[in-house]
């Protein structure tokens, strides 16, 4: 859970400070923002009431006479702190909660604006808050010594374990199904595509006989992921080949975020056993939950 | 032995869930014609399922309803995971042209000081581009129009045009054709005593 929790406070505190400039506008309320913040939270209350959102402190704060762009910057800060907390490992479990929560706020509160990213973050910080925190290699472990029940932190990385498993397969899998996957069209067009085309279209036009190799290449990594992890002869290959597409992803489309979480949530659930071989996750999950239940 | 079991089937539950939801996406992608695999869109298309695929969905009075759904997306499974899946999406623009009291125009685009802002933006005309709802669109281009208005303080009004950029493929680019634009829908709005457009 280190690899999760330092991996997390990385990317909300790249998440924070890439926005900073636009926090309020993104999230601003009508008439102040890019969109209205009350609209996609009046859309977001006609699915479900108790989804969190900046709505709620914004509407409390008014009746103290607290302007919406102080408590949208309030929660700004709010989560920064919150990020650097997680990095450090200091006040784990409530910096873990704060962070899920306030992010919530913020994914939920802009709506539309919100992407892959977001639901992939979200999930990483509902795993790491549930998690048995603090670990070994947080301040509150180290400097406070605090400590905690480890017992079933095996069970949490095979829950992270099988969310990614289901994750690549159906990616993969309707990969699959689009006609253009198989051809390379649609490879090309995802690097060409504005604002991904960070690498110039006839520079790219040069390896147009890679692209239907590189696409079925992506879709196959993806669809057999959830096999191929598991067995030891190719779960490592597996592993780094994934992990090189991501990185690709961030590179060639500028999509850091989303490679980076790609990465942590790879390397927090398959790392440890895969590439620094230590059977963690197999010595918990086996003595603790798999084995009562088998 | 209790909290092991309660964990276990919270597992199964929690991944059911998450199953469950990218086969019902993957279905609807097939019903809808979609995917490589032929399918009558005629004879399969609801117009409530195709209304729900990219709109909010419909109010629930449910409680247990409303607290599975706020469960799904407090653990971020409330989507399905098709990152440019089955095919990358179209990319949307749009563009304004104000008009001042002075007959003369001014061109602008929406923008964001961000380039994580600018990945934002784009999924957000894609929402646009994607909704099925017309009314849903040009609430949200209004919204986008006023936002862009601030910059223009002696406009009077806006014509704001959305559609699609229709980019080539790498034969085609190498032919030399260039990326061209397709019109989806164009608005108009004007600025009035009590409101900034109608």
């Amino acid at each position: 859970m280190s690899i999760l929790r330092i991996g997390l406070g990385v990317q909300i505190l790249l998440y924070v400070f890439s926005l900073r400039s636009d926090w309020n506008y993104l999230l601003g309320g009508t008439g102040r923002g890019l969109i209205s913040r009350e609209l996609t939270e009046a859309l977001l209350s006609l699915e479900s009431s108790i989804i969190p959102r900046f709505g709620w402190f914004i509407s409390l704060a008014k009746q103290f006479g607290v302007d919406e762009t102080i408590v949208l910057s309030l929660g700004w800060y709010l989560l920064a702190l919150g990020a650097i907390f997680l990095l450090i490992g200091l006040y784990s479990r409530v910096a873990a909660v704060a962070v899920w929560f306030l992010y919530l706020c913020s994914v939920k509160s802009g709506g539309p604006i919100s992407y892959g990213v977001d639901a992939l973050t979200t999930t990483g910080l509902f795993y790491l808050m549930l998690s048995p925190l603090p670990d070994k290699f947080s301040l509150d472990h180290i400097w406070r010594k605090k400590f905690t029940d480890w017992k079933f932190l095996g069970f949490w990385r095979r829950a992270l374990q099988l969310h990614l498993c289901l994750i690549y397969f159906f990616s993969g899998l309707t990969k699959a199904l689009g006609r253009d996957w198989w051809n390379g069209i649609n490879l090309w067009r995802s690097l060409i595509r504005p604002p991904f085309d960070l690498i110039p279209a006839d520079i790219l036009v040069r390896f147009k006989y890679l692209f239907p190799v590189a696409g079925i290449a992506v879709l196959a990594l993806e669809i057999t992921y959830p096999v191929c992890i598991w067995i030891p002869k190719l779960r490592r290959p597996w592993l780094i080949a994934i992990l090189l597409m991501h990185v690709g992803i961030g590179l060639a489309m500028g999509m850091y975020l989303f490679a980076l979480i790609m990465i942590v949530l790879n390397l927090a659930a398959f790392g440890p056993e895969i590439l620094w071989h230590k059977n963690v996750s197999a010595e918990h999950f086996t003595s603790e939950v798999a084995a009562p239940a088998a | 032995m209790r909290r092991k079991n309660l964990c276990l089937a919270w597992l199964a539950l929690h991944l059911f869930f998450i199953a469950a939801i990218s086969v019902r996406q993957l279905s609807w992608l097939i019903a809808n014609g979609l995917t490589i695999i032929p399918f009558s869109r005629v004879a399969s298309e609801s117009p409530n399922e195709k209304a729900s695929s990219t709109t909010a969905k419909p109010a629930s009075s449910n409680p247990a309803k409303q607290l599975l759904v706020g469960y799904l997306h407090c653990a971020g499974i409330e989507g399905a995971y098709g990152f440019f899946a089955p095919n990358v999406p179209e990319n949307y623009k749009l563009a304004f042209e104000f008009h001042n009291q002075d007959a003369s125009s001014e061109y602008d685009l929406p923008s964001v000081d961000s380039r994580a802002a600018e990945l934002r933006l784009g999924s957000l005309l894609d929402v646009i581009g994607r909704s099925d709802s017309e009314r849903y669109r040009r609430i949200l281009i209004r919204m986008l129009t006023s936002a862009a208005w601030e910059n223009h303080p002696e406009a009077v009004s806006v014509h704001a045009v959305f559609g699609k950029l229709k980019l080539p493929g790498p034969m085609q680019f190498e032919r030399g054709v260039t990326p061209s634009y397709e019109f989806i829908a164009a608005y108009d709005f004007e600025r009035s005593a009590d409101s900034k457009s109608k």
